[in-house]
């Protein structure tokens, strides 16, 4: 509730601003969705990490769970809807977007982000395989189809051929599963377009983030946990495309100005690793910004810039996500965004209710600590069960972080 | 030898694997290490011992340095033994992607325990279409080439299909014990885990020989004193506290949906153009299960018919604690035991309890209720 309050006081954004409009982009695709079902047509619930380009070419609206759930969380409604589905028999150890999602499925009802009910669910595991059984359960629970991309978890730091091989084959059977549900027809042409607004937008999201790497950097990393849904959902769009490249553009733009999003002195570069800690955000964010410290990158920087020439491409961009890549490879990819962005510390969030993304994290921290020199601090948290914070713990970690950033500066 | 004596042997082979392992060493075998659904088949196939690593109940400590506390025991507790040298001697582990907590363990373990070769085998959740099957091949040609880098004998198809045989005739055998033992109540749950569990750890001819003794041992003996029939579920089901507390409480378990029991030995080989595509198809016509795609959650539709098939009254639900496949099952297993007039007890349990008390009491309370 306290984040309530604290928004009700900010001044409304420029409408010209690529924060407003990325902000419009998304509460359109909701908005979209609800008025798909009014006319009849059939909608669904997707995973963030399916392959959006399918939906968007077939004309189909989708919403997103995980937005909702963390929307939900932010908006101070994590905890009862995460009871509603502890009192059906869900553990608590579950992951929060899972049991938010379930207590939405049966209460169809959250003052924190209302969506239309789905006629059937898409689902991808290329995040983890947790979003299999959520899925199931939904379907289950619902009595609507679903349609599932297996995207396996590669050991590997390249993409092998049968993984290729295979996730293509289900990308045509999902195009086939969906266009038998909901009587739309997929044409090359479309697809071609959203391949293309595609590429413009991850263009423009690469090219964005990487202005980090000015001093100061022209933006607040936590503008980043906002932006990337827009990455995620609806990158395939013609206003996604144009609005990342005015935030591309009011980046530079902050640079040549001397400005920045981020309030205050740049003390200290760091990269966050996680999901952000969406009912503790302004907690979070300002137990950084006391101390004069930017997150400047995390891999949402890079993990979004879907850039691919076709569609077998595609389909092998979309094994390289994070959380479906090994230990090496997820390591390199943030060691590049630390070297390049000049980072001084890495502030790795552990979140209970990520299991793939927080089970070798204290490995791969370590070994990027070491190849960056730089210190890595860590603390306990949830993408959206406020329970699973302490705002204490968090304020000793960077703290303790600080202290070490400060004496390697004095070195 | 007699039934106790048999079960006295399957006892000592579950309780001290170590010393399987330094048997087959000392005979000159190589080891390699697997757990759930890894092809076992290939590794006998090559002349090496297929040994389960499934961790243990033990304190974990050197793994806390890779896994943060959230992450499943058994995961962690292997990662333990791993760095404490009790595999050593293991060429490789062989560790599936199926969830998770089994995708952090492979990457943990090869910066952990890199003496023990980590192979991974990707399997496909969209397994039941052609395309299910060529990735499923191509992960057993993966583990094939990486355990003939490690030094084993070439793979041959002809070879495999040998150990076809070997392995579908110790699935036929412990599926007949798996019902023979529910008609000898006199059998102890502890008994009936020792079973299955020394499964793990030896080679499965000699795992076949010692049960088909036991079964022609058993049909020799009249059967016991009726008891409470129950049903299991979970991931596993061997910690002798927990068995002993059921026992006390005169409660048999007569059929069960255990991962490291009756689930591994539900699917069959096809007859197919080669051994290895035949070994595919086990593997992809394998279902009911929490780690492998299911939107119809068949496994719930199965234990209720199971159980009530062997005339369980009850289903104890041993759920794992942080395994998020067995926990997103769980509410749905409730509602439909209790729809079908079985009474349900979910029992959270990991590989480092230390106090059973809450358990007892839960099971005791479970007792009077299948007793009402």
């Amino acid at each position: 509730m306290a984040e309530e309050q604290v928004k009700k006081h900010r001044t409304p954004p420029d409408p010209n601003s690529a924060k407003y409009k990325l902000g419009q982009i998304a509460a359109k695709a909701y908005q979209d969705a609800f008025d798909a079902k009014v006319r009849g047509e059939k909608i669904g619930w997707c995973a963030s990490n399916f392959p959006v380009e399918i939906p968007e070419t077939l004309g189909i609206a989708v919403v997103y769970p995980e937005n909702q759930a963390a929307a939900i969380a932010a908006r101070g409604f994590g905890q009862q809807m995460c009871e509603i589905s502890e009192a059906d028999g869900y553990s608590n150890d579950i992951c929060a977007y899972a049991r938010i999602s379930l207590a939405y499925a049966k209460t169809k009802d959250c003052e924190g982000q209302q969506v239309p009910m789905p006629d059937f669910v898409l689902c991808c595991n290329n995040i983890c395989n947790c979003m299999i059984k959520w899925y199931e359960n939904l379907a289950k629970e619902l009595g609507i189809p679903m349609i599932m991309i297996d995207i396996p978890f590669n050991p590997d730091y390249d993409v092998p051929e049968s993984e290729v091989a295979y996730v293509k084959a289900q990308f045509l059977d999902a195009i086939h599963q969906l266009e038998k549900i909901t009587g739309k027809k997929w044409s090359p042409e479309k697809y071609k377009e959203v391949m293309e607004y595609s590429g413009r937008s991850s263009r423009a999201w690469l090219a964005a983030t990487a202005t980090a790497k000015y001093e100061p950097s022209p933006f607040n990393g936590f503008d980043l946990l906002n932006h990337m849904a827009v990455m995620v959902t609806a990158r395939g769009k013609k206003e996604a495309a144009e609005a990342m490249e005015l935030l591309l553009k009011e980046y530079e733009q902050n640079h040549a100005e001397g400005k920045s999003t981020y309030r205050g002195e740049e003390k200290y570069r760091i990269m966050f690793e996680g999901i952000a800690c969406w009912p503790y955000l302004r907690a979070t964010s300002h137990g950084l910004k006391d101390r004069g410290i930017n997150m400047v990158t995390t891999i949402y920087a890079d993990a979004f810039g879907f850039i691919y020439k076709d569609f077998d491409d595609m389909c092998a961009q979309y094994c390289k996500v994070p959380n479906a890549i090994n230990l090496e490879y997820a390591r390199d990819k943030r060691v590049k965004l630390c070297k390049e962005n000049k980072v001084e510390g890495l502030l790795v969030h552990t979140n209970r209710s990520c299991k793939l993304w927080s089970g070798f994290m204290p490995e791969m921290s370590r070994q990027i600590g070491e190849e960056c020199g730089i210190p890595v601090a860590s603390f306990d948290g949830d993408q959206a069960d406020p329970r699973n914070f302490s705002e204490a713990q968090y304020d000793t970690r960077v703290q303790g972080l600080t202290e070490i950033m400060e004496a390697n500066k004095e070195g | 030898m007699s039934v106790k004596e048999i079960l006295g042997r399957f006892h000592e082979i579950a309780a001290d694997p170590k010393a399987m392992k330094d048997k087959y060493l000392s005979e000159g075998r190589e080891i390699v290490l697997v757990n759930y659904y890894t092809p076992e088949e290939i590794v006998h196939s090559m002349g090496a011992v297929p040994m389960g690593a499934w961790g243990a109940d033990v304190k974990i400590n050197e793994a806390k340095k890779y896994f943060p506390t959230f992450i499943c025991s058994i995961v962690q507790s292997a990662v333990e033994l791993g760095m404490k040298g009790e595999y050593a001697g293991a060429k490789a582990f062989i560790i599936p992607s199926l969830c998770d907590s089994l995708k952090v363990m492979g990457q943990n373990w090869k910066v952990a325990v890199p003496s023990i070769k980590f192979i991974p085998m990707t399997y496909p959740q969209n397994r039941k279409p052609e395309y299910g099957a060529q990735f499923t091949k191509a992960g057993y040609e993966r583990v094939i080439s990486e355990l003939e880098e490690l030094g084993l004998p070439r793979f041959s198809d002809e070879k495999l299909k040998a150990s076809l045989s070997v392995y579908e005739e110790h699935n036929r055998v412990m599926n007949e014990v798996s019902e023979l033992m529910a008609s000898h109540p006199e059998i102890s749950n502890q008994e009936r885990s020792d079973v299955f569990k020394s499964a793990f750890f030896m080679l499965k001819e000699e795992h076949t020989a010692l049960v088909k003794e036991l079964i022609n041992a058993l049909k020799e003996q009249k059967p016991g004193t009726d008891k409470l029939k129950i049903m299991t579920s979970g991931i596993i089901c061997d910690a002798p506290d927990i068995l002993k507390i059921l026992d006390e409480n005169g409660l048999q378990i007569v059929c069960d949906d255990v991962c490291t029991e009756t689930r591994q030995y539900r699917a069959s080989y096809k007859e197919k153009a080669t051994a290895l595509d035949s070994l595919v198809s086990k593997f992809c016509d394998m279902d009911q299960d929490t780690l492998l795609y299911d939107a119809d959650k068949t496994r719930i539709d199965y234990i209720v018919e199971k159980a009530k098939k062997t005339g369980a009254k009850g289903v104890l639900l041993l759920l794992t604690k942080f395994c998020d496949p067995e926990e997103f099952d769980a509410p749905m297993i409730r509602k439909a035991c209790e729809k079908a007039g079985l009474s349900v007890n979910i029992i959270e349990i990991d590989r480092q309890m230390v106090n059973y008390e809450q358990a007892r009491t839960s099971i005791e309370t479970f007792r009077d209720l299948l007793n009402g």
